[in-house]
């Protein structure tokens, strides 16, 4: 008994430990962003504020270029949360339900591209943008202008079909019993409408994976923008602007003191949304995760 | 006459109607896999013929054969990248399986507030990699940092990462482990949960407990998780960039393919040699994941 009240002791001393450094960066940064200045370089391991000073977050908050980042972020994720799941909503009817042939070719062949690396995209990608024809000043063979490039276009276009999410909706169709379509047949519905009203409410879950990890997946994406649309600050996503923020605080010396705080603050300003949708939404992320393990 | 021949249009309009559901899945499929061969198939071969010219993308393209490749693994810097992509891989691979196992074995037991540990293992790998390696340059700091703080606290001169080579590749296998560890926490936690009960009811029975536990009943039934995990850290941490990127730039003995690939397309114009190491990256990856798949089959049919 003593035996075991001594292990369960030790484990939760290495877990709160341990979690404890894991937490820290986010924790330091948190309070490091609520400092004074002068408080911020009074402290050693750990910002000890005297008093809680809001203005960092304010001063952050009222800038017109957050609102901005903010908005084609949001402008951005929505785009890639809803073609995606349209797409993959369409292909997991077509790979599960009708029977034709060369089906499971065609998936087969989908499924392949969940096994390429990001970057290998990345570079012909970025050829394809700047000379696609006819548009951003270049001519019929895509010569003489920079195409797609620093527009909106380069970050709306690639990327909209995940392998993995219609892989998923595939999963979640296999599990819907056929009666249900039967029913909807009989009563005259088209396969369009069967799908809007009778499978859709029933892969709630595994959209709202895709919703939760798409919008985190945009939130995040700073390669992406920072080649295809570096140069146009007007269109710059939260990680790429809060990146390119933190880093110009931290070049400017002129009032003497590098404004740490600050840059704090923006981090932690960034970081919490996707920690707030994680605390609400917790359970989706864990299945999702979940998800991609055990039936990958 | 009543019976005619059908006309073609009647022929087609029979055909639709027969294999109705077919004709609506090629239409709805047909968009989609226009799409799909220009953004996702065509890029990859784009690639790949690009691996074997010479273009800075401005200039006539000229045919290089395998001269790319032959300096990427001949020329001592391009070694020196490659060397140190495996060396993070295998170093990051090895922190995030090991530790991501021990604490979904800590959390398995029953603890209360697992929600609450859950939380503070996994969140760090929702935050941006670009701020938070933005904000790293701030702790790793020489003097007002806080690593130097707490080193010198303890007695203990402060390394700085631009003369400190083990230093500076320590701070971006710490970094990553921190970003990523939760992946493999979650998918582990995940493995032990679904193991049946009654199984480790069974197996305690017999006896077996602790070391005994892990090592005849644990680990045999988590091997698909275990490869799983290992595979997929293995791509993600051969893919490593924003920390090697705003950390250290490449510098001080740290630079990476990813980053590699990066300034040789867009900083220095070397498309070619770009899309050649793009190239191996996708050889080397690709090997992974049919690894994956055999040893996934393999453990099924073991179970089977």
């Amino acid at each position: 008994m003593l035996r075991r009240r001594l292990g369960r002791t030790l484990l939760y001393i290495f877990l709160i430990s341990t979690s404890l450094m894991m937490a820290y960066p986010l924790l330091f940064a948190f309070a490091a962003g609520l400092t004074g200045t002068e408080d911020y370089y009074q402290s050693t391991w750990f910002p000890a504020p005297t008093e809680i000073h809001l203005d960092k977050w304010a001063a952050f908050l009222g800038r017109d270029d957050l609102r901005l980042w903010v908005a084609n972020t949001i402008f951005r994720a929505g785009w890639y949360v809803v073609i995606p799941a349209v797409i993959s909503v369409l292909c997991g009817y077509v790979f599960t339900v009708p029977r034709f042939k060369g089906r499971d070719a065609v998936f087969m062949l989908m499924l392949a591209s969940m096994m390429v690396p990001g970057i290998v995209y990345v570079l012909p990608t970025f050829i394809m943008l700047a000379r696609w024809p006819l548009v951003g000043g270049n001519d019929i063979y895509g010569q003489g202008g920079h195409g797609f490039i620093n527009t909106w276009g380069a970050l709306l276009i690639p990327g909209l079909i995940n392998a993995f999410y219609i892989f998923l909706m595939r999963q979640s169709y296999q599990s819907i019993p056929r009666d249900y379509e039967e029913a909807a047949r009989v009563d005259g519905a088209n396969t369009l409408q069967i799908i809007w009203n009778v499978y859709v409410p029933l892969l709630r879950p595994a959209l709202t994976v895709l919703v939760i990890f798409q919008f985190v997946a945009v939130w995040n994406d700073y390669l992406n923008p920072l080649v295809f649309a570096g140069g146009n600050e007007a269109i710059a996503p939260v990680a790429l602007g809060a990146q390119r923020f933190i880093f110009s605080t931290s070049q400017n010396t002129r009032a003497g003191l590098i404004d740490y705080p600050t840059m704090f603050a923006v981090a932690t300003l960034v970081t919490l949304p996707i920690v707030i949708l994680f605390l609400l939404l917790q359970r989706y992320f864990v299945q999702g995760v979940a998800g991609f393990g055990l039936k990958g | 006459m009543d019976t005619y021949p059908l006309t073609r249009r009647e022929r087609i309009a029979q055909y639709l109607a027969r294999n109705r559901r077919a004709v609506e899945a090629w239409l709805i499929l047909t968009p989609i896999l226009i799409y799909y061969f220009v953004f996702a198939v065509f890029p990859v071969l784009a690639n790949l013929s690009v691996s074997f010219l010479d273009w800075n993308g401005f200039n006539e393209p000229a045919w290089a054969g395998l001269a790319n490749y032959e300096r990427f693994f001949t020329n001592p810097r391009y070694q020196q990248v490659l060397l140190m992509t495996v060396f993070f891989a295998v170093a990051i691979l090895i922190v995030n399986t090991v530790l991501g196992f021990f604490i979904a074995l800590a959390l398995n037991e029953q603890v209360k507030g697992l929600g609450i540990y859950r939380t503070l293992w996994y969140v760090p790998t929702l935050t941006s990699a670009a701020v938070m390696a933005q904000i790293a340059t701030v702790f790793i700091a020489p003097r007002v940092g806080v690593t130097s703080v707490v080193l010198a606290s303890l007695g203990l001169e402060s390394p700085i990462w631009q003369t400190n080579i083990d230093f500076a590749r320590l701070i971006i296998v710490v970094f990553s482990v921190w970003r990523s560890v939760g992946t493999a926490m979650l998918l582990f936690l995940a493995g032990l949960q679904s193991i049946p009960l009654d199984v480790i009811d069974a197996a305690r029975v017999d006896g077996a407990a602790g070391w005994r536990m892990l090592r005849h009943i644990t680990l045999p039934l988590l091997r698909p998780m275990t490869v799983f995990v290992l595979v997929t850290g293995l791509i993600a941490a051969f893919q490593v960039f924003e920390p090697v990127y705003l950390i250290t730039n490449g510098k001080s003995g740290t630079n990476v393919m990813m980053l590699k690939i990066y300034d040789d397309a867009f900083q220095n114009g070397r498309f070619g040699m770009a899309a050649a190491m793009a190239t191996v990256m996708l050889v080397v990856l690709l090997w992974a994941s049919f690894l994956n798949l055999r040893l996934m089959g393999q453990t099924s049919a073991e179970q089977q």
